[in-house]
């Protein structure tokens, strides 16, 4: 018989919940398997985590199960990096100028000692606005935790259901060389719109984030929405 | 001379009082920094909270020890 009266829409997303289906086979995998997915890690300063094993974040739900963890490359960090070692050298060219010799041992120890504490804050204030500015996909939602510096921060939440539109931007010769971009999320919650910026493997995560609105329909259409 | 003596003295008394000041206002900022990345680490618990919070604790502490060299030495 003729597939005629099959609906034309099914037919096409068969392939979808096939890939759907192969992301709720990797949820449901023992431990020890998820240890050995791509993109899997145990390295709490990764920028890209796949079903990482022990990320939990404020207001998660106890049956939320966090898919991605992501934050920038790490080659985001060398500008800070090479001005850090910089301000590091900095006192060794102090002598060259007449007036820091004239001073006394006691203040140019203090001067130099304070220098160095400065430059100490400005690596862990670069350092925690790196490893907090996060971006976590679990597989109800996402959220993206804008830490601006230390005393800004924002958190932006929209549901898988409601993302409308997903934009992957790799653009220039580092981030082409080094596989990193922007992925930018329509949404149709208040925060019009989330971008997740310069993340490690950009299609990768906007595959995943496919996978799991297809799954979240899917979810709909057999009324098991959470 | 004595004059000479006299403003000198007077500049270092006012550059410390500045560098104690300066110290000050430092710790009241790592007292935030340490507030902050207590709440930071609540929020997002990713199995590095312990180095972090202790990174945070370290500034702090330096910069009291500097600040007692600061009045002990200047």
């Amino acid at each position: 018989m003729p597939d005629i009266f099959k609906s034309s829409n099914l037919q096409k997303n068969d392939s979808e919940l096939h890939k759907s289906q192969e992301l709720k086979t990797i949820r449901s995998l023992p431990e020890k398997e998820i240890h050995g997915l791509k993109g899997h890690s145990h390295n709490p300063l990764a920028a890209f985590c796949y079903f990482p094993d022990h990320v939990k974040f404020v207001n998660q739900d106890p049956e939320e199960k966090v898919v991605l963890l992501l934050r920038k490359h790490p080659v985001t960090n060398i500008k800070w990096i090479f001005f850090a070692f910089i301000m590091i050298l900095i006192p060794s060219f102090l002598p060259l100028f007449e007036f820091f010799e004239s001073l006394p041992f006691e203040y140019i120890t203090m001067i130099t000692l304070m220098w160095y504490l400065f430059t100490f804050t400005f690596v862990l204030e670069r350092f925690l606005v790196w490893f907090f500015h996060v971006s976590i996909i679990t597989d109800e939602r996402i959220i993206e935790v804008d830490f601006v510096h230390l005393f800004y921060r924002e958190i932006t939440d929209a549901n898988i259901d409601q993302i409308q539109d997903v934009t992957v931007e790799v653009g220039g010769g580092i981030r082409t060389f080094m596989h990193f971009g922007n992925v930018v999320i329509q949404t149709a919650a208040e925060v019009p719109k989330i971008e997740l910026e310069d993340i490690p493997g950009p299609d990768m995560v906007a595959r995943i984030l496919r996978d799991l609105r297809i799954e979240e329909e899917q979810e709909k259409l057999e009324g098991r929405v959470r | 001379m004595d004059e000479l003596v006299g403003l000198n003295d007077t500049f270092f008394s006012f550059a410390k009082a500045g560098i104690i000041l300066l110290l000050f206002i430092y710790l009241v900022f790592t007292i935030i920094v340490v507030r902050q990345t207590k709440i930071m680490t609540e929020t997002l618990k990713v199995g590095f909270e312990v180095t972090i919070k202790t990174l945070s604790l370290i500034q702090m502490l330096m910069v009291i020890l500097l600040l007692v060299l600061a009045v002990i030495i200047l």
